[in-house]
């Protein structure tokens, strides 16, 4: 029985009114078809490509343009954007706010775009803060949060995420020297910090709906924070023990909030900690190859049970 | 032929419809209750995530098995013998898939797809050892050997249509890549055999797939004529499909060598011919899928356009490709806009599924994944003249001295 049956029936049957019936007869029908989707994708390519090539061209010509035309088109471009979204912006609401239009949130991203390749000339060019690039990313991180939240924009938000990332890691680059266990530990303190930040705010009912964006970053950078340290041959049991502990939390809260990406971090990255633990020594095939085949059927019969009462739904 | 029942198949998509409908308020939360209730059905599936996890721990339990079974009892044995062994365990796969589906009623729950991707993957080898002794690919006609990827081929095929699998038809149309060159040398040859394969596709589904609009079976059909599509465009278009892709982009070069002139020249004037067909056939039919294939094929043509010709790239290339973007998707949507209730000639720039916005949702999620490495810039370390970067995604700041 087809869909469209289905609705002449529950029509007949008077589950649904007659328009009802007319409207979702309709769209089962792609009548009207909407395009939505694909505009937004054209939008997006369209700058991301624009932004890419304007900071192709202004690497390329930078010499023959001179500073003063590059400035004043960069800035042109950005006090345009930013004057489009703010005169057109509706008035801030802690919850989810529609964009105005279709082009709103991509005039948005095209002038956070524009002002990451201004703040990058400024500073080649310049030399304001000496080459301290970490304060411009916290400041370009700050500023994009700002963004983010008067204008609910996701994609802003990522940038913003991604800049404070880009801050926490070339902090570190600045010091003397690199070892592993001091980036992992800045990568824990981001990832607590996004996590927390994230929490807070949802608990403050200031757009709720980001909170999963910042839980999705947070657990992936942790995970990959503790593998690394899981990976060391020497000193890696706290990070073991750190792992479990995050996988354990992940799975929970995935399994509690039946939001399922959760439960697929834990299960990966914590299967593949745990193997590397127990196999780092593990010489003989026959073993390696019994290991993966009795704890993949001890994995598969957990999943199938976790899908069976949790994740019905697709 | 289908694995599964149309009635089972039809009550998912209505399930599925409802619960998309009543995310977007079309119907109230008492009448979704009642109608959920007329689409039970006994298929067991699961979400995205828990599927995908499933898929990889299927592949793991499989090759840990199969690598198991062969280092204890066969490590001494042949390459035929071991051709022989992966042959047996591709018919266990696929038999475990079936048992799957019919005994345990599953549907896209990873396991079974697991089972039947590993039957082909063993199928191939197992094949090529078997018959060839493990012979590697080369690019010198054989036309027996072809029977490897033609055994792979048609039973990526029988797995989409029993199974319903969009990606084992994407693997049917890869095994087809490597047959032209089992039979000539010639790359124009294997460049038309490859485009008249995809087509003689598109030839049989289009019929086929009209018979089914309105059903369950539309949206399979509707993928795997994007695809074939998109494989014509692809098989046509000589600066994609070229070894040295990357590297003739950049300088400009004509791929034109290897080629005659009047066969590359029909390829470049089927490349701008192509898209505004897809898209055409794809908007006629409003068909998403042929319409994004269509896109992505226009999009490819203005990329390649270039390097096809012979030109320079400048670097503001990209600059106008985007303008051209941008104004394209704005005009469309004001020319929709204006519409009556917004709507012209059945199409709408409104947004009437949940599902788009969730797609854009985890876009925008993933976006944070794939910029840190862009955005971050690069410490100082040279010439003040040289000023650079300006990658997409992150906007310039990746820019260095």
């Amino acid at each position: 029985m087809t869909i469209l049956t289905r609705l002449e029936q529950w029509k007949a049957d008077g589950v649904i009114s007659p328009d009802q019936h007319a409207l979702l007869a309709g769209l089962s029908r792609g009548e009207p078809f909407s395009v939505a989707l694909e505009l937004n994708i054209l939008l997006y390519l369209g700058v991301l490509s624009f932004v890419g090539g304007l900071g192709w061209t202004i690497s390329a010509w930078s010499q023959q343009l001179g500073d003063v035309l590059i400035l004043t088109i960069l800035s042109a471009l950005l006090a345009a954007c930013f004057w489009y979204c703010f005169s057109r912006a509706p008035a801030w609401s802690p919850a989810e706010t529609p964009p105005p239009s279709l082009a709103f949130d991509y005039v948005l991203y095209l002038g956070s775009l524009t002002w990451s390749v201004e703040l990058a000339y400024i500073e080649n060019r310049f030399h304001w803060l000496s080459g301290q690039w970490d304060f411009y990313l916290l400041a370009t991180a700050a500023f994009y949060f700002f963004l983010a939240y008067r204008f609910d924009n996701r994609f802003v938000l990522s940038l913003a995420l991604s800049s404070l990332a880009g801050w926490f890691g070339l902090t570190i680059s600045h010091w003397p020297s690199h070892q592993d266990a001091v980036y992992r530990q800045y990568a824990i303190l981001y990832s607590l910090t996004v996590a927390g930040a994230g929490f807070i705010l949802e608990r403050r009912g200031l757009k709720a709906h980001f909170f999963g964006t910042y839980l999705n970053i947070a657990a992936n950078v942790l995970f990959w924070a503790l593998l690394s340290g899981v990976f060391n041959r020497q000193e890696y049991l706290v990070w073991f023990l750190g792992l479990l502990a995050a996988c354990g939390a992940s799975l929970a809260w995935g399994l509690k909030r039946r939001q399922f990406s959760f439960v697929a971090y834990a299960t990966v990255y914590g299967y593949v900690g745990v193997s590397s633990v127990l196999i780092r020594n593990m010489n003989d095939a026959p073993a390696l190859f019994s290991y993966f085949f009795l704890t993949g059927v001890a994995m598969l019969v957990m999943l199938v049970q976790i899908a069976r009462r949790f994740g019905r739904e697709q | 032929m289908r694995a599964y029942s149309a009635s089972d198949e039809e009550a998912l998509r209505a399930r599925n419809l409802l619960k998309d409908w009543a995310g977007e308020g079309f119907l109230t939360p008492a009448q979704y209750e009642r109608m959920e209730q007329d689409t039970v059905c006994e298929l067991r599936r699961t979400n995205i995530f828990l599927r995908l996890v499933l898929f990889l721990f299927t592949l793991i339990i499989v090759g840990a098995a199969v690598a198991l079974f062969y280092w204890t009892f066969m490590r001494r044995t042949g390459v035929q013998e071991s051709g022989i062994f992966l042959l047996i365990c591709a018919a266990i796969c696929y038999a475990a898939a079936e048992f799957a589906v019919s005994q345990a009623r599953l549907y896209r729950y990873g396991i079974e797809e697991a089972l039947a991707v590993c039957s082909v993957g063993f199928l191939y080898g197992g094949m090529q050892a078997a018959l060839f002794e493990g012979h590697r690919y080369s690019p010198q006609p054989d036309g027996i050997e072809s029977l490897v990827p033609a055994a792979g081929a048609i039973l990526s095929l029988w797995i989409w249509r029993r199974f319903g699998l969009p990606y084992a038809f994407l693997a049917a149309m890869i095994f087809t890549v490597w047959l032209p060159g089992y039979w000539t040398s010639s790359h124009s040859a294997q460049h038309l055999i490859v485009a008249a394969f995809y087509a003689a596709g598109l030839v049989t589904v289009a019929p086929v797939r009209s018979r089914y609009r309105f059903t369950y079976l539309d949206q399979g059909y509707s993928i795997v004529e994007a695809l074939l599509w998109l494989g014509v465009y692809v098989a046509i278009n000589l600066q994609l499909s070229s070894v040295d892709l990357f590297g003739k982009w950049w300088v400009g070069a004509r791929a034109i060598t290897e080629f005659s002139r009047p066969f590359y020249w029909a390829t470049w004037v089927l490349t701008w011919c192509l898209p505004p067909a897809m898209l055409a056939r794809g908007l006629r039919r409003k068909d998403r899928f042929v319409i994004a294939a269509g896109a992505v094929a226009a999009l490819l043509t203005f990329v390649t356009n270039k390097p096809y010709l012979g030109w320079t790239r400048h670097s503001w290339d990209p600059m106008l490709l985007g303008a051209l973007l941008i104004a394209a998707g704005l005009l469309i949507r004001r020319w929709l806009a204006t519409g009556p209730a917004g709507i012209r000639y059945g199409f709408t720039a409104q947004r009437l599924s949940g599902k788009d916005k969730r797609w854009m949702s985890v876009g925008a999620t993933a976006l944070a994944f794939v910029s840190p490495q862009a955005i971050t810039p690069s410490p100082q370390t040279g010439s003040p003249a040289q000023f650079g970067g300006g990658d997409s995604g992150g906007g310039g700041a990746s820019s260095d001295f």
